[in-house]
Formats: C-alpha cells, sequence, structure tokens
C-alpha cells in the first residue's frame, strides 16, 4: 500500500548512537560551555599597570643598626604625639587624653583632654603644652588647663612644639612656617615664611607634616619635607644650615615629602621618619648616613593598612629619650616602639 | 459568630491585596526605584591594577579623578613621577602614568597643579596608589557614569579584592574621596 516501505537495517543503523548518548553529549556541551565561560578570566594587571616601590624598602642587612628593644602599649585611642620631658618621662597624647609614663612604659598619671591634640611638649617647669590644630592649649604641671592661646588662623595645623628656657616654637603645617613665641603666648617672630622679597619660597609642606626640634647644643632644626630634607635656624628666623636629600636610595628621602619627623641623640645624630617608605634612619652629626633603625619590614608588621585610609603613616610621632633610645609612635599599633643599637660602640654615628 | 467573621476577614485579606498592590506601584514610582551605577569607595580601593584589566570596556569605564583641594600641588609629585625619576622633567621615561594621561602646570615656585585626560587614561591606579602612598592621596578612581555599561554584575566588583566596588542610588553617585580635613574632595 505504501510507496516507500522501511528498510529495517536502515532504522538499525540510525539507532547505532542511541538518545541517551545524545542526551550526555548535549549536557556535556553545555556544561563544557558553562565552565569555559565561568573560568574566563580577564589577564591579571602586569607590572606596567601597578604601583610598586618594594625594592626600594629593602635594607641590606648591614646598614640596619638597631633593633627594638621595647614596645609600650598605650592605653590611648588614635595617638598623635610624644615627648620626653627634662626629667625623662614620656608624655603620649591622643584622642581626649593625654598620658605620663615613667621610662619603662608604666602610666603615671593620664589627664583627659577635650578633643584629639595634634602634638604635645612639656617644659622643665612642667608647664604641658598641647597643640590644638589652631591654637595651643596650656596646663599646669598638675593638669589643670590654664588658658588656651590666640589662633592661628583657619588653615593652622600645629604638629609640634618644642620648649627651651626662653622661648616655645610651634611649627604649623598649615601655614607652613614656625612661630617662635614667649612663655606667655606672645609671638615674637615667625620662621620659613614665604618672603619674595628675600627671594624664599619658604618651607614647602605639601601633606601635614612640619616638625621642628633642639639638637644637643639647644640649636633649632626644621624639616622641610617638600625639599626633602633638614634645614637649621637662628631663633629669630636667620636660616643657617640646609641639608636636603631627594631620592630613593636608603640614605635619601623619597616621594613628595619627607622627613615627616626629626629628633636628636644627645651625640649629634639626626633620627628620621618617613611615610611612604616607612622608616627610621639616623645621619651622624656631619650627616653621612649612619643606618636604619627601623626598617619598613619591622614597621609594617602586624597591622593593615587598608583599615587606616584616612591616614596611612604609621609613625605618628619620633622622640628620642634621656638614655639617647629611639623612641617611635605607631599609631595603629598604638604603642611607642624602643629601638637601641644593635651592637653599642659600632655604630656609624 | 461565624457569619460575622468571614466578612471580616475577606475584608482583611482584600485590605492587604490592594496594600501590597499599591506598594508596589509606590516603590516603582518612588525614589527608592532609581537607578543604581556601580561606584568605587575611594577609601577602600588598594589600587590593584584589575579596574583596568578587568572591565568589560577596553578602555575600562574607570578613570582617574583628581581632589584638587587635598592636593599638596608637590613638584615632586609621586603620582606624576616615577619612584626614582631620574629627572623631574615630563620626558617618558620620567612619567609614572603608563599612557601618559596626566598632565602638570606650573603654578608658582615650586608648586604644579595636575590634571587628567580622561581620553587617556586606563583606570590602572599607578598614580592613586604613588600620591596615597608618598602624598595626600588626591588622586583616585571612579567608575564613570557616562562610560558605565551599567553591568548586571560589574566585572571588576566580582574580582576586587578590596570589595572597593558597590552599587548605590543614583542620587549618591559620584561617591568622592573625602578628606576630613580638607572636606569633600572634586
Ligand atoms: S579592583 Fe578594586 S582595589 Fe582594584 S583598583 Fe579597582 S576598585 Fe581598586
Ligand atoms: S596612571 Fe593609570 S589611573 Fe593614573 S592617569 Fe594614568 S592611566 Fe589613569
Ligand atoms: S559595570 Fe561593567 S562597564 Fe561598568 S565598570 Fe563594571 S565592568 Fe565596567
Amino acid at each position: 500500500m505504501f510507496p516507500y516501505k522501511e528498510n529495517p537495517m536502515q532504522h538499525k543503523q540510525q539507532r547505532m548512537i542511541p538518545d541517551w548518548a545524545w542526551a550526555v553529549l548535549a549536557i556535556a556541551v553545555v556544561a563544557l560551555t558553562l565552565a569555559l565561560f565561568m573560568t574566563d578570566r580577564p589577564d591579571e594587571p602586569g607590572e606596567a599597570l601597578v604601583y610598586d616601590v618594594s625594592r626600594y624598602e629593602a635594607v641590606a642587612d648591614d646598614d640596619v643598626r638597631y633593633h627594638e628593644t621595647a614596645r609600650i602599649a598605650l592605653e590611648l585611642d588614635n595617638p598623635s604625639g610624644l615627648a620626653v620631658d627634662s626629667e625623662g618621662r614620656l608624655w603620649a597624647t591622643g584622642e581626649g587624653a593625654l598620658l605620663m609614663l615613667d621610662e619603662t612604659g608604666r602610666e603615671q598619671a593620664r589627664h583627659e583632654i577635650d578633643g584629639r591634640p595634634d602634638c604635645v611638649a612639656v617644659a622643665p617647669d612642667g608647664t604641658m603644652y598641647l597643640g590644638m590644630r589652631d591654637h595651643l592649649a596650656v596646663f599646669s604641671d598638675t593638669g589643670e588647663h590654664h588658658t588656651n592661646w590666640e589662633t592661628l588662623g583657619e588653615r593652622a595645623w600645629t604638629t609640634e612644639i618644642v620648649v627651651d628656657e626662653n622661648h616655645v616654637f610651634v611649627a604649623d603645617a598649615g601655614n607652613a612656617r614656625v612661630y617662635r613665641y614667649t612663655h606667655d603666648g606672645q609671638i615674637l617672630n615667625t620662621i620659613g615664611e614665604r618672603d619674595p622679597e628675600r627671594d624664599s619660597i619658604g618651607f614647602v609642606v605639601p601633606s601635614h607634616y612640619l616638625d621642628v626640634a633642639f639638637d644637643a647644643m639647644g640649636a633649632l632644626w626644621v624639616s622641610n619635607p617638600g625639599k626633602l630634607g633638614v634645614e637649621k635656624y637662628r631663633a629669630d628666623g636667620a636660616l643657617l644650615t640646609a641639608w636636603h636629600q631627594p631620592g630613593f636610595a636608603t640614605h635619601q628621602f623619597p616621594g613628595c615629602c619627607n622627613p615627616i619627623h626629626i629628633a636628636f641623640k644627645s651625640n649629634g645624630t639626626l633620627v628620621t621618619a618617613e611615610k611612604g617608605i616607612n622608616r627610621v634612619k639616623t645621619f651622624a652629626a656631619d650627616r653621612s648616613f649612619a643606618g636604619v633603625a627601623a626598617t619598613s619590614e619591622h614597621l609594617n608588621a602586624g597591622w593593615n593598612a587598608a583599615e587606616f585610609p584616612a591616614d596611612p603613616a604609621p609613625i605618628r610621632d619620633l622622640a628620642v629619650d634621656t638614655n639617647d633610645r629611639i623612641l617611635v609612635l605607631h599609631g595603629p599599633l598604638r604603642a611607642i616602639l624602643v629601638f637601641e643599637p644593635i651592637d653599642a660602640g659600632k655604630e656609624k654615628e | 459568630m461565624s457569619t460575622e467573621t468571614k466578612p471580616g476577614r475577606r475584608e482583611f485579606i482584600r485590605a492587604a491585596a490592594v496594600a501590597a498592590l499599591g506598594g508596589g506601584v509606590w516603590m516603582a514610582a518612588s525614589p527608592s526605584a532609581e537607578k543604581w551605577v556601580w561606584q568605587i569607595d575611594p577609601h577602600k580601593c588598594t589600587q590593584c591594577g584589575r579596574c583596568a584589566t578587568h572591565c568589560v570596556l577596553n578602555p575600562s569605564a574607570v578613570k582617574c579623578v583628581h581632589a584638587t583641594k587635598i592636593c599638596g600641588y608637590c613638584d615632586l609629585c609621586s603620582g606624576y613621577l616615577q619612584p626614582a625619576a631620574p629627572a623631574l622633567d615630563t620626558g617618558a621615561e620620567n612619567e609614572l602614568c603608563p599612557t601618559a594621561a596626566i598632565t602638570r602646570r606650573f603654578v608658582e615656585e615650586p608648586y604644579f597643579a595636575y590634571s587628567i585626560d580622561e581620553d587617556l587614561c586606563i583606570g590602572c591606579g599607578k598614580c592613586v596608589k604613588g600620591c596615597g602612598q608618598f602624598g595626600n592621596g588626591s588622586l583616585y578612581l571612579q567608575i564613570k557614569r557616562d562610560l558605565c555599561a551599567h553591568c548586571n554584575e560589574c566585572a571588576i566588583a566580582r574580582d576586587c579584592p578590596s570589595n572597593a566596588i558597590e552599587r548605590i542610588p543614583l542620587s549618591r553617585a559620584y561617591v568622592l574621596k573625602y578628606d576630613e580635613n580638607a572636606g569633600e574632595g572634586a
């Protein structure tokens, strides 16, 4: 009846690949496509697209001349300033408090403060000076708020204070200058101001770091971070010495603005702290490079920079105590790190 | 009792249905139904480089933005110059940006102003990291709304190691770099 009759052989051949096999094949193709899709990853960014200064952070073992001998944990939020008084006591300030510690780090007194001081200094008579961004707050040796000095203006950012028997010197990073005050708060003169008449561009302070320190002879030194160095001034503001070391070598100061903190040992050694490549170094009195006191590796351990986006520089202040130990105020670790020579007597200082 | 309960329940169900429908309509018309956009939180970004390589667009919809208020106008700008650049000039060997997208203009001794050529920028973040590491962090990466394809799942967000990319309502874009001392940036 039918013009076409099915050939049983043909039928058998068509069935040589069974239906279930087709189904498995189809599933395999879909799975493979999905797998390829899921595992398809763009190339990772190569060297040309990533900023990396790790090779400049590396320090030759022989250049490391100090080691950490003590770590003083601070009951203080957001530490910001550190000072050593003439009796060797340590003063640390931060959010809402000023702590007095003995030289072993034991807390002796705690003063509540309104706000977060940027810096602290204590005069030989015990008077405490706190930098409160646009003015200084003065406290008696018993911690009583004595007075506030006049504001230094909207742009002011007090970053360091040093006191001697005659004067109080205050670094103001916001206005890129240092003020010389009498002990009762009268401004006598400024140091490092831009002065076109004397063809002086003044301090170059791109970020909120400007530091002052006395050397062992009582001479005033100021960091000039935008010039990558330090300068010595007479109290009346006359420039005596400028020493600038821009560069990425270990004995130089890298980036736009370093050093961020300075201090002096009793033998005239300059101690510097940097940001970007977080590091503490020493330079002998003739300014020859004497070694690294704290490496980046050491200072970057134990905390996560991503948790401190607003202030990524861990070194919040630097000081030298009456035993010539180097004290590093570490913000994220909320501690004072104490460094001493590895091999006393063999320093290059 | 039962005759009273039944209509009450029915009314309740009806009211609930109306409320649900009304809520849906209200939600559709309300501001919360506004467009959502992908944005980078500049404070979380760690400049891993993936914004340049992982965007479905080429070049990336991520660009460098400059918060000039925070900028230090540095001569030795670490977002502009290679680390250890042998000279402080605009020679290609001294420039950090792989596409020469950053230009600088002299302001006064020793200050320079920096600007980004968006067409050249590929969003690698090299300059951002250099600026943040040594300087004030005034450069930052952001997804440009006008360039972004608004993918359902941002291909960069999927692989961002810092979870810095999130979807936010259009009204909150752009997420700017904020400096507690200088205020809002660019
Ligand atoms: S992927 Fe994330 S961390 Fe990497 S550059 Fe983009 S936003 Fe920043
Ligand atoms: S370094 Fe990268 S992110 Fe910066 S401007 Fe150049 S291409 Fe854009
Ligand atoms: S949403 Fe798409 S186009 Fe926009 S940045 Fe992410 S991957 Fe690029």
